[in-house]
């Protein structure tokens, strides 16, 4: 390297460290927010992986209540959820990046990073230790205190005891800076929108001031946990088509001493030596048990005809699948020196497939959700390229063009929404009726949309009426069972909220309404990393809108019954205000004594009963 | 000296109006009785139905007319409000009491009939006067604007307290206010010859001053501006009852005229009723054409005196005559004048000079 400047690599703890602003870790308000939702959204999905109605109890305690804000306070958020096991413990709490939500599918965080940052976030304001307490069995459960060190990217652990328990589930308690006069209103209001969402949970709050919060579940069915599912063709980039076939396509290993160790190791071989055709044969009992990299070396092996001590002493400079040549440069000798290979023989083909990677067609059909042949073959004639083609062999160029024509291509099927997991109309309409106690109450759940390859559905409640309070239009905005609390203004769902026409569905004023809007996407597009609005993608804006439209219509009929038997009391009671106050006057101007038999004049008028 | 004919038009007056509010009273009793919803008709007050009678020389309105229907709940309230002020009136004739606009709104709230404010409740006595086509001076609901009246005229009072005391109206230099009790009373005898109008409180005293009245057989009545409609009512009961001529005495501008339209043939706004006009009443100045002719003092004519005679050119009573021919006089010298404006040439040159020529040529008018 001829540049003078030293690059130095950071581990990714203490590049969050740096950057926390970024996890939402900018402030002493924001912070305790933050931090209260991280841990109990992990354990709303801990209980939801495993189909265990979620009881989710939080605490926020002062270390020392007469301090002013900002000061110090004890977070404490506990699960009857699985546990962690005992030996995954310190990684999980104590590093950075260890998780295992990688895969393709709806879940409220991602990686599980967001937890690790909040004790973080609390080791650097306060130097305390986490306490995690788990217990996988119900019966022993684990306690460790534990630092991060930031540098390393490692745990290091205070203290570790087991206690017996009665129960499985998680808890973990952090110290931290944060400033609760300021933060108070929006975690009360995030438990209060998490329980709305999650109606089979129960949710305690125990607040600093000795305030309780306590939301009992409403609905003892759990939605159906969603899939793990291969991404789709829509959904994807040049970048992550690059990652995929590194999982495809496997490089040539180098044959150094570190690498002929590990081949010794896997073939049970370590001490012993065996010759050339002693190799092969223990290479062909043990083959289902060895690892990619070790077969190819014995595939490569196989053409050399050399042993441990022979290998060792060459370099392969190239393997022409083509034209079925192995070259190597041999030390020894000096010399470059080229081999032919047997195109029969099995590990000819290991060999090929190694360096050439999949066809683009079992490319298509294996790595994609919802690719069968024929379509793999349009797509290839579509795209240009023949259906044979090797995926290991494109070029820059070539990668690029396959990953616009994934894009551009319109006969895949829409994205597979098993991946989804909805909360259901039923259960959200129960949770709805709980909180709201409306005199009016429905909800709608879309079907599967897509936008840019990921699958999305909406869900959509509106409540009108009984103890909804006349401020106006609330809209409760969730996404992925997330109440989404910030940023209001610039969101999509409020935008389709405002930009309807209220008084065509007889709503007037500010009336005593309640929107709750659920957006499930395997990739909900925020406008901004904090994660509190989302964009207006023309697909999600329109199954947003056409959901308020079929919700409006309903609210419509409902408002005009109700008007019309609101109407006829109103008349009724004009009537008899009014029609006696006629009489009087025109027994007067008659010159009569007694009043005339008005009576039948009120009761006539048919009055209808109030429906709701 | 005139005297009257007949006698007592006060009593009579009072008792057709009180059988027709009995008429309606007991229509709307029966109705009620047998189960049906009462109704009112109510000749249609809008633009639209309000047309001028060449005959008559006044606006009236058309036929059109509006139900108004207690069946109908949107019109109930107002129904009851009208069936009220029916009652009240009827109360208000029988016990021979007076009340103004104001009075009207309150009392309503003794009745638990409610009026938004006093806008509504002046409508619905617009409403009441259409239906009965009388003004509501005739069921005791008078303006409070107050204009005056001097001049040798015997009245007979009619109101509660003074019936049959007898008053000559040259009894006091201010003149006397034309209120409830001289719109009710009796005309008993007058010798005067001619009734001026004029339309200032000024010229008013002056006349007192220089015995217009003994001078030219006169009786003068200060309209106070726009003549309100008691003062109306009074000046045609002088020219019907006493075969009096009306003269009218105005300011020299656009609305002077208009002050002396209204006079001889009433306005827009009182279309539904008949009994408020002098069509033979005379306007005899300030013309446009006098201010050249007496050489006037002049204010030029504002930008809204101006849109006043654009808008009054289309109105049908303006189309000939005298009328016609001020407006464009008006409207091409653009200026106007006071009838003070006669004091540049001494205080009473007006009462000297001008008014013994006008007198003379209404004669010919």
């Amino acid at each position: 390297m001829s540049s003078k400047e030293s690059f130095t690599q950071i581990s990714p703890s203490e590049f969050f460290y740096r950057n926390r602003d970024l996890a939402g870790f900018s402030n002493p308000t924001r912070s305790l927010y933050t931090a209260v939702r991280e841990f109990v959204e992990n354990s709303l999905d801990a209980c939801d992986q495993i189909g265990i109605l979620p009881d989710v109890r939080m605490s926020i305690k002062a270390v020392d209540a007469e301090k002013p804000e900002p000061k110090q306070y004890i977070l404490t958020v506990k699960d009857n959820g699985p546990g962690i096991e005992s030996k995954h413990v310190p990684l999980a709490f104590g590093t950075v990046l260890y998780g295992s939500k990688f895969g393709l599918k709806q879940a409220r965080g991602m990686f599980g990073l967001g937890a690790t940052m909040a004790i973080l976030y609390g080791q650097i304001t306060t130097n305390r230790p986490v306490i995690v307490k788990s217990s996988t069995d119900g019966k022993i459960q684990d306690e460790y205190e534990m630092l991060l060190d930031i540098q390393k990217n490692k745990p290091v652990i205070l203290k570790h005891q087991t206690k017996s328990t009665s129960k499985t589930g998680l808890s973990v308690s952090i110290c931290l800076e944060g400033d609760y006069a300021k933060a108070g209103s929006k975690i009360r209001d995030y438990v209060y929108q998490t329980s709305l969402i999650t109606p089979y949970a129960t949710i305690t709050f125990d607040d600093p001031k000795g305030e309780k919060f306590r939301y009992t579940k409403v609905v003892r069915t759990m939605p159906k946990a969603p899939t793990i599912i291969r991404p789709h063709p829509h959904g994807i980039d040049v970048e992550t088509i690059r990652r995929m076939l590194l999982d495809t396509h496997f490089q040539i290993p180098t044959v150094d001493d570190k690498m002929i160790l590990k081949v010794r190791k896997e073939l049970g071989l370590s001490k012993k030596n065996l010759n050339y055709l002693g190799i092969m044969q223990k290479a062909q009992k043990k083959w289902k048990n060895l690892s990619r990299q070790v077969r190819v070396v014995i595939a490569m092996m196989s053409f050399l005809k050399m042993d441990f001590e022979k290998i060792s002493k060459i370099t392969i400079e190239e393997i022409d699948v083509g034209n079925k040549k192995l070259t190597y440069w041999d030390f020894g000798e000096s010399q470059s020196i080229a081999l032919d290979m047997d195109p029969e023989s099995r590990y000819y083909k290991q060999l090929a497939n190694t360096v050439q990677g999949e066809t683009l067609t079992s490319f298509m059909t294996k790595r994609f959700q919802r690719v069968g042949p024929t379509t793999a073959l349009k797509f290839a004639e579509f795209a240009k390229f023949k259906p044979e083609q090797r995926i290991g062999n494109m070029t820059n160029q070539e990668l690029v063009k396959l990953s616009d024509a994934l894009q551009a291509f319109d006969d895949f099927l829409a994205p597979d929404p098993s991946c989804l997991a909805p909360l259901g109309a039923s259960p959200l309409e129960k949770g709805m009726a709980q909180f709201f106690e409306p005199d009016f109450l429905t909800v709608v759940q879309r079907g599967a949309s897509a936008y840019s390859g990921f699958p999305f559905i909406i869900e959509m409640g509106i409540a009108y009426g009984g103890k909804i309070s006349s401020h106006g239009t609330k809209v409760y905005r969730f996404a992925n069972r997330i109440p989404l609390l910030y940023d209001e203004g610039s969101d999509v769902v409020l935008k389709v909220v405002n930009d309807t026409d209220w008084s065509r569905y007889k709503i007037k004023g500010d009336p005593p309404l309640v929107i709750v809007s659920h957006i499930c996407s395997t990739r909900v597009p925020y406008k901004t990393v904090g994660k509190e609005n989302v964009a207006d993608r023309p697909e999600i804006e329109r199954e947003l809108k056409l959901a308020l439209l079929s919700l409006s219509r309903k609210l419509s009929s409902f408002m005009s019954k109700r008007g019309q038997a609101e109407a006829d009391i109103k008349r009724k009671n004009l009537y008899s205000k009014y029609i006696p106050l006629i009489a009087q006057f025109a027994t007067e101007l008659a010159g009569k004594k007694k009043e005339p038999d008005y009576k039948k004049l009120i009761v006539e008028e048919p009055i209808v009963e109030e429906k709701v | 000296m005139k005297k009257k004919s007949k006698k007592k038009t006060s009593d009579d007056k009072q008792k057709i109006l009180i059988d027709l509010l009995k008429k309606h009273g007991a229509e709307i009793y029966d109705d009620l009785n047998n189960g049906k919803f009462p109704k009112f008709s109510i000749p249609s007050r809008s633009v639209s139905n309000i047309v001028y009678d060449k005959k008559l020389r006044q606006y009236i309105l058309g036929a059109n007319t509006a139900i108004r229907n207690s069946r109908n709940s949107s019109q109930l309230r107002s129904f009851t409000q009208l069936m009220w002020l029916a009652f009240f009136a009827n109360r208000l004739t029988n016990e021979k009491k007076s009340s103004t606009l104001r009075d009207v709104y309150y009392s309503s709230q003794a009745f638990a009939v409610d009026f938004e404010d006093q806008g509504e409740s002046d409508n619905i006595i617009v409403d009441l006067e259409a239906v009965l086509s009388r003004p509501r001076e005739d069921f005791h609901v008078f303006p409070e604007e107050r204009s005056s009246v001097f001049g040798d005229l015997t009245i007979e009072y009619t109101v509660p307290g003074y019936e049959g005391k007898k008053m000559n109206l040259s009894d006091h230099p201010d003149g006397y206010a034309i209120g409830p009790s001289l719109t009710s009373c009796e005309l008993i005898e007058t010798s005067a010859e001619v009734i001026i109008a004029v339309e200032k409180g000024g010229l008013f005293t002056r006349f007192v001053e220089e015995q217009v009245d003994k001078k030219f057989k006169a009786i003068i009545v200060d309209t106070g501006g726009q003549a309100p409609r008691s003062t109306r009512t009074l000046l045609k009961r002088l020219h019907d009852e006493l075969s009096l001529p009306v003269v009218i005495l105005t300011d020299g501008d656009v609305y002077g005229e208009h002050i002396a339209m209204v006079i001889k043939s009433g306005s827009a706004n009182a279309a539904h009723l008949r009994e408020l006009t002098v069509p033979d009443a005379k306007w005899v100045g300030v013309w446009a054409t006098d201010i050249e002719k007496y050489k006037l003092p002049t204010i030029p004519m504002t930008e809204s005196d101006i849109k006043r005679c654009h808008d009054l050119q289309k109105d049908p009573r303006y189309q000939e005559g005298i009328w016609k021919k001020e407006l464009e006089v008006f409207l091409k010298i653009k200026r106007k004048a006071e009838l003070e404006a006669f004091s540049k040439y001494g205080l009473t040159n007006i009462t000297d000079k001008y008014l013994p020529q006008k007198l003379e040529l209404a004669k010919s008018l």
